[in-house]
């Protein structure tokens, strides 16, 4: 379980997170659901321990972000972006170092290559260097990457953007497979579709704030729309009027 | 820090070498680059002496051989063979050239006889006097000076300065150290090269014919010039000066800067004699006697003046404290007689050691039985050398298996540096065992004959200087 | 850090940072060649120079001519002597022929053309000094040898003429030299060899730089350009192993090509006409070896700096622009200081960058180092570098190094 409690931060003095709560329960994909620019990447990053709240908490079961970072890292797998490959590594060298960054080593290195490899039909990858991997390629690696050393906590931030449709089904696979182990998973978008089949539990985020949570399904109940997009507009777009109800009623 | 200290060790040990003699970096005149400059210690502690070593190093350390200079007289330094080394210094790239100055000599403490500096001594009895003088007191040192003991310390210093194994360079007397050198101890040495040979049983003082065959061969390169020719007969006139001035010659300026002094005919025969070691004097001859045959004396002067300070860096008590243990004993008395005996110079030169000995005594030392050697050996001689005149290989080095010779017709007493001579050196210390095609030797000429005034015709087509070095400053070897 | 896990130790994580960082530069093979090609370019640019030198200095035989030479065959033969390709043409008629003539002459590719006038050898006996005419072409690049060495001729024959003329009037030749000089160069071969050398401790240094400038931006700016730098961020790992790992691999780098230079340098040395110079071959393999660890921490140091200034920069280019200026600053100091030959005390040794160039230009000719100064100076420029790759970690943890989506 990740709880977060009353993020605030801002840059250059605009706040950009202006008190998040909310929780990510294990066995459950939770969805940080946002447009450009509500704040989704930067409330990751100090999820993460990249970033420094001004005020708030981040717990990750009993352990503090802001404290002990490195023992939660050793427990938490992240996909900030799948840009961030070296083209110059083959995938089974990549995979070794950052599985060996994470303390793993001998035997049981050596299994949880072979488990990622297995698992995310990394074969025909697994000696060539990354120049020139295609998005859904990019991803596989990244997805190998984060769950090398058999994480409890996963981050994704924007996993699904530019895949096609192999991928995504691979990547929504993945994650079902790891919400049924018991993983508490946390991704961010702006796409509907994927959320919709995804989620467990949706937030909307809007202008630094948590505006509503719930199921799918129940997001839609709770404005009365047909769609979850319709939802997500009228709880994004819609919530600057309401602010004070906001304030009132946090998630 | 571990990593530091690795470093640190690391360069400890590469920095760090290994102690040897230490030298302190020199100059010599005469050469403008640093030499390397030893004190080293040498012989028994109560017969032993500190020597002077001077080490004009190699370029390129690559372990090549390096070359012992052994200078002339006996009496001349090691040190005061700056004038041979730019001729040697393509050889100097490759190898270390080491001059060691024996004992009694140049700054292993010079046995100088100061009683003779500055002036000229022309007669016999004077010089013995002088001579005389010189010895006194000098028992110990005197018994130090011989050719066995300058061996043995050339081998200390070879040892001393980590060389296995070394190239001899001997110019006259030298040629004789480094022929014994070879002889006491073979596996030292490398190669030689010996410039103005003077084999181990020559006897050298016994000089009056070589003498005469260099005014001999001037003469007949004299006559071989239509100008020098018409000259005429200057040998007879030089003959009949000898015997005019038998009892007092003109009075001339024979020192400049000193007032003019009567000269006899010892003082033109040495002059002769003296002129004939270097050709740039040499040539000079001709014109100079027939001037004085018609009452001008000038010509004759400039030479005295010019050959006069040729004798001043030799150390004279060295000279014969060697000479009258070594070479003086074995003359007889009707070889003098004889050698002298058709020879311009007649007793004169020869009586000078032998009277001198008189007053110089010293025990007569023997040299070894010549043992067969295998070393290769360059011998360098000059057709008008009038102390140590080209060798008859066959019959005085019968005992050397590997041998050759170069005779520079132009040439007089050393050649080391004239025209291809350096070259030819250099090419037989790389490959000794190889013999040199030596033709461009005859390409060193005679320089012109001075004829008037004016000096050297310039229609002279066959002679032309080839060292810019001057008479007084290159060739100043006795013997 | 906290490592209450053994398994998760610094020695651990490390490893696999210095292996990816290592790998990563060293098949970069953009930075390799640049690297590769400085290393190169300025021992070969050495060996061509002193060829050219050595080459001005033996040039093959100038043409010379002499006009006239049969008026005065002394000096004709005397010039044939000489390290000049002699030509030799009559003399013409009159005056004025002879002139046209020798200017005619130089035209046809002659250095130097002597002109011997009629009535040389006459003006010569009655001592009355006649001329001799040297027409040379000023412009021309080879005229100031063949020059020389006409003089040089010419000089060894008015010596022996003027010994002659003077011991006929019953002087020494001797007494005409009122004095001798005698030169004393104190110079050693190899601190002659040492000139040659000199600059190379400064283009050594240089070469660091050059060699590791691509790879610090690389793994610096490059990495956040190409996103990659958050995820290595969110590794269980402290900034300053980051930093560390990552400056190993660029000094790896710099000290490479800095190795190559020296090396090719060494492989060149026999080409080059050292003795000729009379310059020793001064590197030794010793030399080398001491060359290549006295390199070593100040390449650590260069690296991180790089890493450091790169980090700071707004993007991959500006972190290129930063750096190109960087690597100038001190090469043009100790240029400077070179050039201007200033002595520095031996406490500026300490001084990083100062003291390599000493320690390097003696360990290139073979002098002896003062080893407590090598180790004192050492020692400063690895505590530098230490300092600069913690504050690398903190800097690391700067916020504005995340790339904003």
């Amino acid at each position: 379980m990740i709880k977060v409690r009353g993020l605030k931060k801002s840059f250059a003095n605009t706040a950009v997170l202006r008190g998040i709560n909310f929780d990510v329960p294990d066995g459950k994909i939770t969805t940080l659901l946002g447009a450009n620019g509500a704040g989704k990447t930067t409330c990751l990053r100090i999820l993460t321990g990249l970033m420094t709240p001004e005020g708030g908490t981040v717990h990750f079961d009993a352990l503090e972000i802001q404290k002990e970072t490195q023992q939660i890292r050793r427990r938490l797998g992240v996909i900030s972006d799948r840009e961030g490959l070296y083209e110059r590594l083959t995938v089974a060298e990549y995979l070794d170092i950052f599985a060996s960054m994470q303390g793993l080593g001998g035997e049981a290195k050596a299994e949880a290559l072979a488990s990622v490899r297995d698992s995310l039909g990394l074969d025909g990858l697994w000696s060539r260097r990354m120049k020139g991997f295609s998005q859904g390629e990019r991803m596989k690696v990244s997805l190998a990457r984060a769950l090398v050393h058999k994480p409890h906590y996963l981050v994704l931030d924007e996993p699904t953007r530019g895949l096609d449709v192999l991928a995504v089904r691979l990547l929504r696979k993945t994650l079902n497979e790891l919400r049924d182990q018991g993983c508490a998973i946390l991704f961010s978008s702006h796409v509907m579709q994927e959320v919709e089949e995804l989620s467990d539990q949706v937030l909307v985020m809007s202008a630094g704030r948590i505006v509503a949570s719930g199921t799918p399904g129940g997001l839609k109940q709770q404005c009365a729309a047909a769609s979850l997009e319709d939802a997500f507009v009228e709880f994004a777009y819609g919530s600057e009027a309401r602010d004070k109800r906001a304030e009132e009623s946090p998630a | 820090m571990q990593r530091t200290a690795c470093l640190l060790l690391l360069l400890v040990s590469l920095v760090a070498k290994a102690a040897e003699p230490v030298p302190e970096r020199c100059f010599l005149d005469g050469w403008s680059q640093p030499l390397q400059c030893y004190r080293l210690q040498v012989g028994e502690s109560v017969s032993g002496a500190e020597l002077a070593v001077f080490v004009a190093p190699a370029l390129e350390q690559n372990g090549l051989d390096p070359v012992f200079l052994l200078a002339g007289g006996p009496g001349q330094a090691a040190s005061d063979l700056t004038p041979i080394l730019p001729a040697l210094s393509k050889v100097n790239r490759q190898r270390d050239l080491v001059m060691v100055d024996r004992r009694g000599a140049g700054h292993s403490g010079a046995f100088a006889c100061e009683e003779f500096q500055g002036s000229v001594v022309a007669d016999l009895d004077e010089t013995v006097r002088l001579l005389g003088q010189c010895r006194k007191g000098k028992d110990n040192l005197v018994g130090q000076l011989n050719s066995r003991t300058t061996v043995e310390d050339l081998e200390q210093v070879r040892s001393q300065l980590g060389y296995e194994r070394i190239a001899l360079w001997g110019g006259s007397w030298g040629t004789r150290t480094a022929l014994l050198y070879q002889q006491w101890y073979p596996a030292s040495i490398s190669a030689l090269v010996l410039d103005g040979v003077a084999p181990i049983d020559s006897k050298i003082f016994l000089a009056a014919e070589a003498a005469q065959a260099a005014l001999d061969k001037l003469a007949s390169d004299c006559a071989g010039d239509p100008q020098c020719a018409a000259l005429g007969n200057w040998q007879a006139q030089l003959l009949q000066l000898i015997a005019d001035w038998e009892s007092g010659g003109p009075t001339l300026k024979v020192i400049a800067g000193q007032p003019p002094i009567a000269v006899t005919s010892l003082h033109l025969q040495q002059t002769v004699r003296t002129a004939l070691y270097a050709p740039e004097a040499a040539v000079m001859l001709p014109f100079s006697i027939a001037e004085a045959a018609r009452g001008n004396y000038l010509p004759l002067q400039g030479l005295m003046q010019a050959v006069s300070g040729m004798m001043d860096s030799v150390s004279l008590g060295l000279m014969f404290s060697v000479a009258c243990a070594e070479s003086v004993p074995r003359i007889r008395e009707e070889e003098i007689v004889s050698n002298g005996r058709n020879s311009f110079i007649g007793e004169a030169f020869t009586r000078t050691y032998t009277r001198g000995c008189e007053v110089w005594p010293v025990p007569a030392r023997d040299y070894p039985q010549l043992s067969p050697q295998s070393h290769p050996v360059l011998f360098i001689s000059g057709a008008g050398d009038p102390i140590t005149p080209p060798v008859d290989l066959a019959r005085s080095f019968a005992y050397l298996e590997n041998k050759q010779q170069l005779v520079v017709q132009a040439g007089a007493h050393i050649n080391t540096t004239r025209g291809c001579v350096p070259e030819l050196i250099e090419r037989f210390l790389d490959a000794p065992q190889e013999t040199l095609d030596a033709s461009c030797v005859a390409e060193i000429d005679l320089p012109p004959f001075m004829l008037s005034e004016f000096g050297f015709a310039l229609n002279e087509v066959n002679q032309v200087v080839v060292s810019a070095g001057g008479a007084d400053e290159q060739e100043a070897e006795n013997d | 850090m906290n490592n209450e896990n053994p398994n998760f130790g610094w020695r651990y994580t490390l490893v696999p940072v210095l292996k990816k960082e290592l790998t990563e530069a060293w098949r970069d093979k953009r930075a390799l060649l640049t690297a590769v090609c400085f290393a190169l370019l300025f021992p070969a640019m050495m060996t061509a120079m002193m060829l050219f030198t050595v080459k001005e200095k033996v040039q093959k035989e100038p043409q010379v001519a002499i006009l006239g030479g049969e008026r005065a065959p002394y000096l004709a033969n005397l010039l044939r002597k000489g390290k000049v390709e002699l030509t030799e043409h009559k003399g013409a008629d009159d005056r004025a022929g002879d002139h046209e003539q020798a200017k005619a002459l130089l035209q046809q590719g002659n250095k130097v053309v002597v002109l011997v006038e009629e009535g040389f050898a006459d003006a010569y006996m009655n001592q009355r000094a006649p001329r001799l005419y040297l027409y040379r072409d000023g412009g021309d690049s080879g005229s100031g040898a063949a020059v020389r060495r006409v003089r040089s001729q010419l000089a060894q024959g008015r010596q022996l003429v003027t010994a002659q003329r003077l011991t006929a009037q019953g002087v020494s030749p001797g007494s005409i030299s009122p004095w001798q000089v005698q030169e004393r160069d104190i110079s050693t071969p190899s601190a002659r060899s040492g000139l040659i050398l000199r600059a190379l401790p400064g283009l050594l240094i240089l070469g660091l730089f050059v060699g590791s400038l691509a790879t610090s931006v690389d793994t610096s700016a490059g990495e956040r350009e190409r996103l990659s730098l958050e995820t290595l961020l969110l590794q269980p790992l402290a900034g300053w192993q980051l930093v560390l790992a990552k400056s190993v691999a660029v000094a790896s780098l710099g000290w490479f090509g800095a190795s190559l230079s020296i090396i090719a340098l060494a492989c060149m040395m026999p080409l080059m006409p050292l003795t000729e110079l009379g310059m020793q071959h001064a590197l030794t393999v010793q030399g080398i070896l001491n060359v290549l660890l006295l390199l070593a921490p100040i390449a650590l140091l260069v690296a991180v700096l790089q890493i450091l200034l790169a980090l700071r920069s707004q993007s991959f280019k500006d972190a290129q622009t930063q750096l190109s200026i960087f690597q100038i600053l001190p090469v043009v100091l100790l240029t400077g200081i070179d050039v201007a030959q200033v002595e520095l005390a031996e406490a500026w040794q300490l001084v990083p960058l100062l003291g390599q160039q000493q320690w390097l230009k003696a360990a290139l000719v073979g002098e002896p180092l003062n080893l407590a100064l090598v180790a004192a100076g050492t020692l400063v420029t690895l505590a530098i570098a230490g300092l600069a790759i913690v504050a690398g970690g903190h800097a690391l943890r700067r916020e504005a190094l995340l790339s904003n989506c």
